[in-house]
């Protein structure tokens, strides 16, 4: 057993990853959001971003399921659950439609939810930003919150 | 336990752990983005304010070469013990991973293993199990070598580990 072959074979696969990446032809940006198709038109905002659009009176739109919204939310935020997005979206619908500035949010970076949830607002023809860093940037940067099911 | 260093046993535990890992590497390969997701659901080395994307995303685009690799390595019998080493390696950090998404609530829906789009198996209970049972295959081949083929006839040349020949001194028949 020689150590040194372990570390060899890690490192050989470490390159021929980082090269295949770079010139295979489906690589992906090393820095940007896999959550995020190519060409695909989201635009992403940081908490400060979006507190700015919600004292402008921005809709914001709760991703998560719907038990985490009870539990605490942006002030005014409606809930639109990536898990029950058509009924949720039926009972929104008009009102989403008359609103210019819509931001999605779910829980962080990890989660997924919100652009779930954009890409379909996007299909339907309502364009809704993402607070990507999500409910705990909101909260590490000690913005308003709400618990309960009212908005 | 004298079957397990018999040298065809390490010959074949070679080739169906060097399968295992080819297999799980091609899936990954071709769908880099699907994978970085999966990468991000486990939420272990970000995307996060403080690592940004390129830990993650290193990884997603890093990781099935070295599965590759070692699958590759452990298939074709070159280098198996450091291969089977590295698969450990890797499966110990499979482990970790799955054990932190359990551990902390995290729902990873389709764990990356095989598949990384459309439907997946879960991470849970059951992979870890699974991951367990290659994990011992591969620190077998990597710790418990196999014995030499066939013992060499009295006063042949033995070969040593390191491929040298040499002759055994004072019993040469005449």
């Amino acid at each position: 057993m020689r150590l040194w072959r372990a570390v060899v074979i890690v490192a050989a696969g470490a390159v021929l990853g980082l090269a295949w990446n770079a010139f295979g032809g489906r690589g992906i940006a090393l820095s940007g959001n896999a959550y995020i198709k190519p060409g695909e038109d989201i635009v992403e905002i940081d908490a400060a971003e979006a507190k700015k659009r919600l004292d402008k009176g921005a809709l914001f739109l709760d991703a998560r399921p719907v038990a985490f919204y009870g539990m605490g939310h942006i002030p005014g935020a409606l809930p639109l659950p990536e898990d029950d997005f058509d009924r949720a979206f039926a009972g929104l619908e008009p009102r989403l439609r008359n609103t210019l500035d819509i931001v999605v949010y779910c829980s962080g970076y990890g989660c997924e939810a919100s652009h779930i949830v954009a890409r379909k607002l996007r299909e339907k023809g309502i364009h809704a930003a993402i607070l990507h860093e999500g409910w705990p940037a909101w909260t590490d940067a000690g913005y308003p919150t709400k618990e309960g099911k009212e908005p | 336990m004298k079957a397990l260093r018999h040298p065809a046993l390490h010959w074949l535990l070679g080739i169906a752990l060097g399968a295992v890992f080819i297999y799980a590497s091609i899936d990954k390969i071709e769908q880099p983005r699907e994978f970085a997701r999966i990468v991000y659901h486990y939420r272990l080395i970000g995307p996060s304010a403080a690592l940004g994307f390129v830990p993650a995303n290193t990884l997603a685009v890093t990781l099935p070469w070295v599965e590759a690799l070692t699958g590759l390595l452990l298939i074709v019998g070159v280098w198996r013990r450091e291969a089977a080493l590295t698969a450990a390696f890797l499966l110990v950090t499979f482990l970790v991973a799955v054990g932190w998404a359990l551990a902390h609530g995290i729902d990873v829906e389709n764990c990356g293993c095989f598949r990384v789009s459309g439907e997946g198996r879960a991470a849970g209970t059951k992979l870890i199990l699974q991951d367990l049972g290659l994990l011992a295959v591969a620190l077998l081949l990597a710790f418990v070598p196999p014995r030499a083929r066939e013992a060499a006839p009295a006063g042949a040349p033995v070969p040593l580990p390191q491929g040298k020949l040499v002759v055994p001194t004072g019993t040469h028949p005449r």
